[in-house]
C-alpha cells in the first residue's frame, strides 16, 4: 500500500508491517469483543439480583433435602392362635401425569399401549382422561392397587419382561408419566369377625374403636426417613434410616368361639326379625366368654355388627332412602357411633336378676345370712310405702336362700338385702366392681359411678330393687367380670383382651399376666354361690341354657328398663362350665327381644346353649351327663348342619317360640323369669329347705292351648304356668 | 509493554503475558474440572480424578505443542493452507465411514477408543491458516474487491454448510462463518459493507425469532431451541431444561458463590457439568467475583493476542492471529451467551476451561501459532 503509516509503536523495520488501518481495525475488534463481554456481565449481574433468592430457594427445593417419608407397617392382631385379625398390606396408587405423556408426540401410544396391556385399562378412557386435563400433573387413576397387578408393567418398563409384539407402540423406553405411590392400608381378613372388639383404622394409622384404639401407639411405628445431605466433599450423600413397624398384638381372643358366638347370635337375630315390630331380632345382643381364672377375654360379640373394611358401609341396616336422608340431616355420624358402639363395654343397662348372686354373696360374705334362711314369699313385699311384686304375683311361699336364687324370687332377695344393710350393701357392690371401670383394654368402657346408688344416696326402697339387679346401671364386661371373682375363689381379675405384645419381628416384647385387683369374697362363699347357680340350670330358671351333655350353672336376668311398665326388657343369663370347677364363664345380654312378650329369659339361654353346645366340645371339655334322645337327635342335626356349613338356618333349639297373643296387659307381677321347657313344669321339688306346703294358686290356671300359657281366670293375664310369673308383668306399681 | 530477551545476539518477542494468561486459564480449567466432575465421576467410574487426569494429560501435552510450535517460524506454516484446508473437508467426509463416533445421537467425532477429535475443530483452525495466507496473497488493495470478499466469506459458508450437513453441529458452523466474516472485517479497511451486513444480519434474525415465536403456538416442535430461549421456565422440562438449571445456578451463587466446591447444581441438575455448562458452575462455586475474574482474563488474553496482531512484521502474522482472536472471542462470548441465556442452547465448549481434551489441544496450539508469530516481532533497537 503505497500511503501505508508505520506504526508509532516501537520495533518497526518491515515493509510489511501492520498498517494504522488494520491496527485500528483490531483496536475496534478488541472494543466489539469487549463490549459483548460487558453485555454478558451485566446479564450476569441481573440475573444475580433479580432472581438470585428465587434461584437459590430453587436449587435447594429441587435437592432432595428434604427427606422422604417412608411409611412404617402398622402391627398385626392375631387371636391367641396366631390367626390374623387385622393386618397392614401395602398397597399402590396409579397416578398418571399427562403432561409428562404429553410432551413428546410419541410418549403417548406406547403409554398407552402398556397400560392397557399391562395394568389393565381401557385405553379410549385414559385416552380421554390425557385429553382432558393436559396440563395436569397428578391424576389418581386407581387406589389401593396391590402390587401384585403391577408386577407384569414395572417388569415391562425396566426391560425385564420382554414383549414380542410387532407394534410401534411396543416401546418400554417411551412408556412415561405413570407413577406409583405407596402406602400401607388395614386390611381384616375376616371381614367383620369381633369388629367391635377389634376397632379399626384408617389410612391415617389412627385406630377407632377397641384395640386399635386402645393400642394405637402400641401399634404404630415410627417413620422412616430417606434424607439427603453434603458431606465433608460436597458430595450428595442420601442416607435412609429404615422405618421401624409397629408392633404386634396377640389377643386373648379365639378366633373359633368368637365365629361361634357371632353365628349364633346373628342366627337369633335373624330368626326374630321382624317377629312383633320391624327390624332385627334385638335391639343389641352381647355376648363375652371369659376364662374364670385369668379375666381373659375369649370371645366379645355384639349384634348389629359391621365389616372393619368397610366400616362406613350402612347398607346392611339401611335403606338407600334413610342413607340419603341421614346424609341430609347429618345424622350419619350418629349412626357410624351407634354401629360402632362396643355393647359389650360401651352401654350400660339395669342388670337384673342376674344381680342375684352377688346380693346373696355379699350376704354370706358379709355375714348377714347363712344361706340357711327361710323366707315366705307372698307375691309383694311393702318397702318404704311402695309395694314391690315379685315376678310371681301368686306368691312363691316359703323358699330357702338356695330355692330363691332358682326361681329367682325377688321377695327372697329383697329380705336378703335388708339383712345386709345400705352401707354393706353398697359396700359390696363397688366390692364386685359395680360403678368403677373394669379398666379392660378396650376402648370406649363406659363409667358407671354416678348409675349406682352410694350408701348416701340409697334407701330402703332402692335397697331393696337393687337386691333383683333393678335401679343400678351396669356394663356387660362390669358384670362378668364380677360374677368369675365368685366362681374362681374370690379373686376380681382385671379383664383383658391382649396377653402378649410382639415386635414385628416375633420377639416378645412384653407378656401380659393376669393381674388380681383385690378379693372379692372367700371359697366357702363362693362354693354356695355355685351351689345355688347349678340349681338354676338343674332345677331353676336356667335349664334351656345348659348344653347336651354339659353341666353348667348361671343366672337368667330379666331387666326392665325404663320407664317402668313399657314392656321392654332386657334378657340375659350369666353362666359358667363346668359346673363342679367353674373355668369358662358366658354373658348373653338380648337388649329388648323382637317380640310380643319380651320378658323371657330364654331369648338369652337359647343362644348360650347353642354356643355351648359348640364351645365346650371345641375346648376339650368331656361330657359328663347324659344324653337324652332329643339331646342326641340334636348333636347330630348340629354335625350336618357344621358339615354343610351353616348354609341354612335350623331351628332344632327353642321348639316353642313366643307367638303372637292379645291381651298384652298392664304388668304388676314380678320381673318374670320364664322357663318354657318342652319337659313340662316340675319345679315342686326344690332341693333346698322350703317347704311347699300346697299346690301353688297359678297352678290351677287353665293352660291355653295355643301358647302354653295359663290364663289367670281373674284378670286374663297370661301366667307362665312354671313359675307364675305374669307376662309383661313389672315389680313397680 | 513488549517483554524484551536477550538470547545471544539476536532479540526477539516472547510474550509472556499471553504465556502466562493461557497456563493460567488451563490450570484454573483443570481446578474447576476436578470440582465440577468428581461427583459424578466418582459416581460413575469409581475415580473421582477420572476426568481431570484426562484432562491434565491433554493440558501437557497441549503445553509441549505450545511452546514447540511457537519456536516454529510461522511463516512455514503458510506452505501448509492448502493442505490445512483439505484436511480439515477431508476430516469432515470421514464422519461417513466407519472412523466416525456417534455419541448423544450426533456424529461429529473421529477416532477410536480414548482418542477422538472433532472435524469442526480440525475445520477452524484449518480456515485460519488457509484464510490467512489467501488473505495475505490477496493484498490490501484487492481485499477491498467484491470478488475478495466472496473468495474469504465463501470458503467460511463452504465449510460452515459442511460442518452442519455432515456433523449436524450449527454452533461450530457459526463459529466458522463467523471467523471468516472477522478475519475478512480486520483484513479490508472498510466498515461500511460490515455495518450495512451486520444490520441486515440482526433485522433477519429479529424476523426470525419473531416468526417462530409467533407461529408457535399451533407449531411443531422444529424451532423449539428457540422457543425454549425465549420462554425457559415453560419449557425447562424438555427444551431448556440445562439452561435453566444453569440458570439456578448463577443466581444461587450470587456475588462470592457457594465456595469452591460446593456447588450443588452439579450433584446432577446440571447435565455433564463439565463440558458446555461449566461457566455456570463457576458462577456457583466462584459468585459474580469468580465470572468476571475469567471474563476478565480471556479480555486480557485476546488483549494480547490483538497487540501481537497490531505488531507483527507481516499480513500473514496479523491476519492468522486476528483468526484466533476471532475463534476464542466468538467461543466464549457464544459459550457466556447460552449460559445466561442470552441466546439459543447450542454446544459450544469455553476454550482452555471445558472438559475436552483434543479441543484443549488444538486451542492450546493455536495459541502457539500466536506466540511464533509474536516471537516473530523482532524488538531490537532500530
Amino acid at each position: 500500500m503505497s500511503k501505508e503509516d508505520r506504526s508509532t509503536r516501537k520495533a518497526k523495520s518491515n515493509s510489511n508491517r501492520t498498517t494504522r488501518k488494520t491496527q485500528k481495525k483490531l483496536a475496534v475488534l478488541f472494543f466489539m469483543v469487549l463490549l459483548a463481554f460487558v453485555l454478558l456481565s451485566v446479564r450476569l449481574i441481573l440475573i444475580v439480583r433479580d432472581n438470585g433468592e428465587k434461584y437459590k430457594k430453587q436449587v435447594l427445593s429441587q435437592q432432595k433435602y428434604d427427606s422422604i417419608t417412608i411409611p412404617f407397617k402398622r402391627g398385626d392382631i392375631t387371636d391367641r392362635n396366631g390367626v390374623l385379625l387385622a393386618t397392614s398390606n401395602k398397597v399402590y396408587n396409579i397416578i398418571l401425569d399427562p403432561k409428562v405423556i404429553l410432551d413428546k408426540e410419541d410418549y403417548l401410544e406406547p403409554t398407552l399401549y402398556a397400560m392397557s396391556k399391562y395394568l389393565g385399562f381401557n385405553e379410549s378412557e385414559i385416552r380421554s382422561v390425557i385429553a382432558d386435563n393436559p396440563s395436569s400433573s397428578y391424576i389418581i387413576l386407581k387406589k389401593n392397587v396391590p402390587y401384585s397387578e403391577l408386577q407384569n408393567f414395572v417388569a415391562y418398563c425396566d426391560g425385564s419382561l420382554e414383549d414380542p409384539t410387532e407394534s410401534d407402540n411396543n416401546a418400554p423406553d417411551k412408556v412415561k408419566g405413570v407413577w406409583f405411590e405407596d402406602k400401607y392400608i388395614r386390611y381384616y381378613p375376616n371381614g367383620s369377625l369381633a369388629a367391635d372388639a377389634i376397632g379399626f383404622a384408617g389410612a391415617d394409622n389412627n385406630g377407632t374403636g377397641g384395640l386399635e384404639e386402645y393400642y394405637n401407639e402400641t401399634l404404630n411405628g415410627t417413620n422412616g426417613r430417606e434424607y439427603g445431605y453434603l458431606n465433608d466433599d460436597s458430595n450428595l450423600e442420601r442416607t435412609t434410616i429404615a422405618a421401624k413397624d409397629g408392633e404386634t398384638l396377640v389377643s386373648t381372643i379365639d378366633a373359633n368361639i368368637q365365629s361361634i358366638c357371632e353365628k349364633y347370635i346373628l342366627k337369633f337375630n335373624q330368626e326374630n326379625a321382624n317377629v312383633y315390630r320391624e327390624g332385627a331380632g334385638s335391639n343389641n345382643t352381647g355376648v363375652i366368654i371369659m376364662e374364670v381364672k385369668t379375666g381373659n377375654v375369649l370371645a366379645m360379640a355384639s349384634y348389629p355388627t359391621f365389616d372393619l373394611n368397610n366400616p362406613r358401609d350402612l347398607s346392611a341396616y339401611y335403606t338407600e332412602e334413610e342413607l340419603a336422608k341421614m346424609e341430609e340431616e347429618n345424622t350419619l355420624t350418629q349412626a357410624y357411633n351407634t354401629l360402632w358402639r362396643n355393647f359389650c363395654i360401651s352401654d350400660t343397662y339395669e342388670p337384673g336378676s342376674v344381680a342375684k348372686p352377688f346380693t346373696v354373696a355379699a350376704g354370706l360374705e358379709s355375714g348377714a345370712i347363712t344361706g340357711d334362711e327361710v323366707y315366705n314369699c307372698t307375691g309383694s313385699l311393702e318397702i318404704g310405702g311402695h309395694k314391690i311384686k315379685c315376678h310371681n304375683r301368686y306368691g312363691d311361699g316359703l323358699v330357702s336362700v338356695q330355692r330363691s336364687v332358682e326361681i329367682s324370687c325377688n321377695v327372697g332377695l329383697m329380705y336378703i338385702a335388708q339383712a345386709i344393710g345400705i352401707d354393706r350393701f353398697t359396700d359390696y357392690q363397688r366390692r364386685f366392681g359395680f360403678g368403677l371401670r373394669t379398666g379392660v383394654d378396650l376402648a370406649g368402657e363406659s363409667r358407671t359411678d354416678s348409675l349406682v346408688y352410694t350408701a348416701d344416696t340409697m334407701g330402703p326402697t332402692e335397697l331393696a330393687t337393687c337386691s333383683f339387679g333393678q335401679g343400678f346401671n351396669v356394663t356387660m364386661i362390669q358384670t362378668i367380670t364380677g360374677f368369675c371373682s365368685m366362681l374362681n375363689g374370690g379373686y376380681l381379675y382385671e379383664p383383658h383382651m391382649v396377653s402378649k405384645i410382639l415386635s414385628s419381628d416375633g420377639s416378645v416384647v412384653e407378656t401380659i399376666q393376669p393381674r388380681v385387683l383385690k378379693q372379692t369374697v372367700s371359697q366357702s362363699t363362693c362354693d354356695k354361690i355355685i351351689q345355688y347357680c347349678n340349681g338354676v340350670v338343674t332345677d331353676g330358671t336356667g335349664k334351656t341354657a345348659r348344653p347336651a351333655g354339659y353341666a353348667i350353672g348361671g343366672k337368667t336376668g330379666t331387666a326392665e328398663t325404663l320407664p317402668r311398665g313399657n314392656k321392654e326388657y332386657v334378657v340375659s343369663f350369666m353362666g359358667y362350665a363346668p359346673a363342679d370347677d367353674p373355668e369358662i364363664a358366658i354373658y348373653c345380654v338380648v337388649d329388648r327381644p323382637n317380640a310380643q312378650h319380651q320378658d323371657d329369659a330364654k331369648f338369652a339361654t337359647g343362644i348360650v346353649h347353642n354356643i355351648l353346645t359348640e364351645v365346650l366340645p371345641y375346648l376339650h371339655y368331656p361330657m359328663t351327663e347324659e344324653l337324652s334322645e332329643k339331646e342326641i337327635a340334636e348333636l347330630e342335626q348340629l354335625q350336618i348342619d357344621l358339615q354343610t356349613e351353616y348354609t341354612q338356618v335350623v331351628s332344632e333349639n327353642d321348639p316353642e317360640t313366643v307367638s303372637g297373643n292379645e291381651g298384652a296387659e298392664d304388668g304388676s307381677a314380678g320381673d318374670g323369669e320364664t322357663t318354657t321347657t318342652a319337659e313340662g313344669a316340675d319345679t315342686a321339688s326344690g332341693d333346698g329347705t322350703a317347704a311347699e306346703s300346697s299346690e301353688p294358686v297359678w297352678k290351677s290356671f287353665e293352660i291355653d292351648p295355643e301358647t302354653g300359657y295359663a290364663i289367670d281366670p281373674n284378670t286374663g293375664d297370661l301366667v307362665d304356668p312354671e313359675t307364675g310369673a305374669v307376662v309383661g308383668g313389672s315389680s313397680f306399681e | 509493554m513488549l517483554k524484551k530477551k536477550n538470547s545471544g545476539t539476536n532479540e526477539y518477542f516472547v510474550d509472556y503475558s499471553l504465556l502466562f494468561i493461557v497456563i493460567f486459564l488451563v490450570g484454573f480449567g483443570l481446578l474447576m474440572i476436578y470440582s465440577v466432575s468428581s461427583y459424578k465421576a466418582f459416581a460413575s467410574t469409581g475415580d473421582s480424578a477420572y476426568f481431570l487426569k484426562r484432562q491434565a494429560i491433554a493440558a501437557l501435552l497441549g503445553l509441549v505443542a505450545m511452546i514447540v510450535i511457537s519456536f516454529v517460524p510461522y511463516q512455514w506454516w503458510k506452505a501448509l493452507a492448502v493442505p490445512a484446508i483439505a484436511v480439515s473437508v477431508i476430516s469432515l467426509f470421514l464422519l461417513y465411514t466407519p472412523l466416525g463416533l456417534t455419541r448423544n445421537g450426533a456424529t461429529r467425532w473421529l477416532g477410536r477408543g480414548a482418542f477422538s477429535v472433532q472435524p469442526a475443530e480440525i475445520c477452524k483452525i484449518g480456515m485460519i491458516l488457509f484464510l490467512a495466507t489467501i488473505i495475505s496473497k490477496i493484498g490490501r488493495n484487492a481485499i477491498r474487491s467484491l470478488r475478495a470478499a466472496v473468495i474469504v466469506i465463501g470458503t467460511g459458508v463452504i465449510l460452515a454448510v459442511l460442518i452442519r450437513l455432515i456433523s449436524d453441529n450449527m454452533s461450530s458452523a457459526v463459529i466458522v462463518l463467523g471467523i471468516s466474516v472477522v478475519m475478512l472485517f480486520v483484513a479490508s479497511p472498510d466498515y461500511k459493507p460490515f455495518l450495512i451486513g451486520g444490520a441486515l444480519g440482526l433485522g433477519a434474525i429479529a424476523a426470525a425469532v419473531y416468526f417462530i415465536d409467533s407461529t408457535s403456538q399451533n407449531g411443531g416442535f422444529r424451532f423449539r431451541r428457540v422457543l425454549a430461549w425465549l420462554h425457559p421456565e415453560e419449557y425447562s422440562d424438555s427444551g431448556s431444561f440445562q439452561t435453566v438449571q444453569a440458570m439456578y445456578a448463577i443466581g444461587s451463587g450470587g456475588v462470592f458463590g457457594k465456595g469452591l466446591g460446593k456447588s450443588i447444581q452439579k450433584l446432577g441438575f446440571v447435565p455433564e457439568p463439565q463440558n458446555d455448562m461449566i461457566f455456570s458452575i463457576i458462577c456457583e462455586e466462584l459468585g459474580l467475583f469468580g465470572a468476571f475474574a475469567i471474563i476478565l482474563l480471556f479480555i486480557m488474553l485476546i488483549w494480547r493476542l490483538m497487540i501481537i496482531a497490531s505488531n507483527c512484521e507481516d499480513s500473514f502474522g496479523c491476519m492468522l492471529v486476528s483468526g484466533i482472536i476471532a475463534h476464542i472471542s466468538i467461543q466464549v462470548i457464544l459459550n457466556i451467551g447460552v449460559v445466561t441465556n442470552t441466546i439459543p442452547n447450542t454446544g459450544i465448549s469455553l476454550p482452555f476451561i471445558s472438559y475436552g481434551g483434543t479441543a484443549l489441544l488444538l486451542t492450546m496450539s493455536e495459541l502457539g501459532l500466536a506466540l511464533g508469530v509474536g516471537r516473530g516481532i523482532s524488538v531490537g533497537e532500530s
